[in-house]
């Protein structure tokens, strides 16, 4: 028989120890699967989602309570978006702990980390588009941290917000970056990482000789298990999104501070009564940036918010470039001697990120 | 391999059952659309139990949210509730502007006495300014009786009684301990404070105190709304229990700075009668409160007064006449007269073109009682609906003084024993 086009996308036969599930976790197909979740739920968000500071966070509530089946499309690219981030973590950890960066993948190794600096801003201008309550003040702290990098920060900040105020203008521009910019580049980037890991001979293994197991599977093989990879994410996905709805919030900025500057003119005539708006304001960060708020909470935003961030990143892109090299026997190993150092580098940084968002709950 | 995979694609089925299941399951919304706004709001979806507020803020007009606030689109109850203003009382005077304000509503109108919100918010029922001058003057801290302070700072661009502001009452700024004793026990009285323990003292805040009746009714919500006693009503047919929430529950001790509870729970109208005062007449019991005291008495006039006795003017003559003159009256021509709209408010009468009702003396309408042709008064009641007629003075045998008006003269001859 021949294959159809899906089988078709996959080599005939792989080794079969490219294919353990106890050596992949399956995280790489599960962020390509979970991406093409994120595409199509985003597609039919967009019908009805308005980037408009007056009516964004009214049309998430149109979506979340009218559309039909829109609270369940949205609560699936929500959950989506929150597994990436997770599985892309894992995909990374995977890589730096079974020493696969090694050579020749050095450079599929920068382009998947590019990669999950992208997942993380579009999880993040994502957040914003809900234009809620709970944004405001992430939003202004995110984007004045660029400001505070020398010579580029403003130049920086206002590519990234426009003019004006990051409350009141930002909407457009983080919108277009959402579903255009960053998804454009992630497209390709995304394509370019699974057509490098073909051309750099398939999920990293020592070379041949020196292969413990030769045994090989078909692409039938491999389908099947990453259809019921599918499968299994799918479910867990679906379960999500019915049972934990994605946040929620009132509308903040514009009609919000109407509000309050009504309240403030009738301020001579304000009681002990508490206005409920102004003390729910949440103040806090996205989860995948509480450890980045916890630093800034240590004085300097620049050295904190900015220099560590950019220092934690560099020191993972420069793993396999200066990092002493894995040994080539011990490429898709879990925990090999030759890579301890690596290992534990990114250990101290995972649990570091870990620990400072835990402590920031 | 490949049973796993039969299971797992079962499972996934069943997980698109459930969430098909879950969807039929789901509240169906329901769908207004406000004549006022023209947007959609869904409240109605969970309220649609809830009575109409009052005839003249019908629910297909203002709809829900242009006086409650809230989130229109929301059909969780968390987020639909979470911008409401004042709770379950938007009109709670940190509020009131936003809920029942605006030019076209109860602020801001260039109409003669449509500025409610700006009147109730500088009058002596808002801001107090009464009693704490009072103590102030009782126990040193001011050399004048004049009002000085208020619950809360207001201010009057265009005075007529020559207080052009009040400032807010800090209880922790003065030195006398009498002083700090009332700001911590005496400040539960005005307009928008929280009320005392008690349900004899269960009163909203803000316009809802008095308009929206707590006696004897049900609770606005169920119980996930939390119990709120109250109705969803606004009325001016106000009873005199409503004005008892505050004004019949007790005397304040200025020896000990404390509230004395009465202590007798009265159970009708003759026994719950406004308690500090031995002498009354009858019509002082059988009628309500609103059917003497005047909309500029109970809700102010728009200016700041430094006291009750300055803006309480309603006396015995107002509908009785003196000896030597008649009350004041006046035939109704004007068929946009706001008599016409105080009786569609509340029903209780039937007025024409051509009536000739009462009118004070500062020319408010009581529009309650109308002039018969044999030259006596009908009057309806305005919480009761009750029906009663009288004579004037004038041309009777009583003897009084025209002059002398004080209640303890008229009780003189008329009071009744209780």
């Amino acid at each position: 028989m021949r294959p159809s086009f899906f089988h078709h996308l996959h080599p005939p036969t792989i080794p079969a120890a490219q294919a353990r599930w106890r050596y992949t976790l399956a995280a790489g197909g599960t962020a390509i699967f979970l991406m093409l979740i994120l595409g199509v739920t985003g597609i039919l968000e967009m019908f009805y989602y308005v980037p408009n500071p007056q009516e964004a966070a009214l049309s998430v509530q149109a979506i979340t309570y009218h559309v039909p089946f829109g609270g369940f499309i949205r609560n699936l690219h929500y959950w989506a978006a929150q597994l990436l981030l997770i599985v892309s973590a894992i995909h990374l950890l995977r890589v730096v702990f079974t020493a696969a960066y090694s050579h020749p993948r050095r450079f599929n190794y920068l382009l998947g980390l590019g990669l999950f600096i992208l997942v993380i801003l579009l999880d993040f201008t994502g957040y914003i588009l809900r234009w809620d309550q709970g944004v405001c003040w992430p939003l202004v702290t995110g984007t004045n941290l660029l400001k505070t990098i020398p010579l580029i920060g403003d130049f920086l900040y206002r590519i990234t917000v426009g003019g004006g105020e990051a409350c009141s203008t930002a909407l457009l521009r983080f919108y277009t970056w959402h579903i255009f910019g960053l998804t454009v580049v992630v497209s390709i980037l995304a394509f370019w990482h699974a057509f490098r890991v073909r051309r750099d001979g398939g999920i990293a293994l020592p070379p041949p000789p020196l292969r413990a197991d030769n045994t090989r599977i078909s692409r039938n093989d491999l389908v099947r298990r990453e259809v019921l990879a599918m499968f299994l994410v799918g479910i867990i996905l679906i379960l999500l999104a019915s049972f934990l709805p994605a946040p929620i919030a009132p509308p903040m900025p514009e009609s919000a501070s109407i509000r309050l500057s009504v309240l403030q003119s009738v301020d001579s005539i304000r009681s002990s009564v508490e206005y409920p708006l102004s003390t729910s304001v949440d103040a806090r960060a996205p989860w995948f940036f509480l450890w980045v708020q916890q630093m800034l909470k240590w004085s300097d935003p620049f050295l904190w918010g900015v220099l560590v961030p950019l220092g934690i990143l560099a020191t993972l892109a420069l793993i396999p470039y200066i990092f002493p090299k894995p040994a080539d026997s011990d490429i898709g190993r879990w925990f090999p001697k030759s890579n301890r150092l690596a290992q534990v580098t990114v250990a101290v940084i995972s649990l570091f990120v870990v620990i400072l968002t835990l402590v920031n709950r | 391999m490949r049973r796993l995979l039969t299971l797992s694609s079962f499972l996934f089925l069943l997980t698109f059952l459930l969430v098909w299941w879950m969807n039929s399951r789901a509240l169906k919304p329901v769908e207004l659309i406000p004549t006022l706004t023209g947007e959609s709001e869904y409240c109605l979806t969970c309220h649609a139990d809830l009575p109409e507020i009052s005839a003249s803020h019908p629910v297909k007009t203002f709809g829900c949210v242009s006086c409650h606030g809230g989130e229109r689109l929301a059909l969780d109850a968390d987020l639909a509730h979470s911008t409401m203003r004042g709770g379950a009382n938007p009109s709670d005077l940190s509020v009131v502007e936003a809920s029942c304000g605006g030019t076209n509503c109860h602020s801001g109108s260039e109409a003669e006495n449509r500025n409610h919100i700006q009147r109730v918010t500088t009058s002596v029922q808002s801001t107090y300014a009464g009693a704490i001058a009072n103590i102030r003057f009782t126990f040193g801290a001011q050399t004048d009786l004049n009002a000085h302070f208020g619950i809360n700072a207001v201010t009057d661009d265009e005075t007529r009684t020559g207080i052009t502001s009040l400032s807010t009452f800090d209880p922790s700024s003065e030195v006398n301990p009498f002083i700090k004793e009332f700001g911590k026990n005496c400040l539960t009285c005005h307009l928008n404070a929280t009320p005392r323990e008690g349900d004899v003292y269960a009163r909203q805040t803000g316009c809802a105190a008095c308009h929206t009746p707590l006696f004897d009714s049900p609770p606005i919500f169920g119980e996930n709304g939390g119990s709120q006693k109250g109705v969803h009503t606004l009325t001016t047919a106000i009873p005199y229990t409503q004005c008892n929430a505050c004004h019949n529950r007790g005397n304040y001790d200025l020896r000990t700075m404390t509230f004395d509870e009465r202590a007798d729970q009265p159970t009708n109208r003759l026994q719950g009668y406004y308690q500090p005062i031995a002498q009354f007449t009858k019509c002082e019991y059988t009628l309500d409160c609103v059917d003497c005291h005047t909309r500029s008495e109970v809700m102010g006039d728009g200016d700041i007064h430094a006291n009750q006795k300055d803006i309480q003017y309603v006396q015995c003559k107002t509908c009785h006449g003196t000896p030597t003159e008649l009350p004041l009256t006046k035939t109704l021509t004007d068929p946009n007269d706001i008599v016409f709209t105080l009786a569609f408010l509340n029903p209780v009468i039937d007025l024409k073109l051509g009536d000739t009702i009462l009118i004070t003396e500062k020319g408010e309408p009581l529009w309650n009682i109308r002039a018969l042709s044999d030259g006596t008064y009908e009057m309806f009641g305005k919480a009761t609906s009750q029906y009663f007629t009288f004579n004037p003075v004038m041309g009777s045998s009583c003897t009084q003084t025209g002059e002398d008006q004080s209640s303890s003269y008229c009780h003189g001859c008329h009071a009744v024993e209780r």
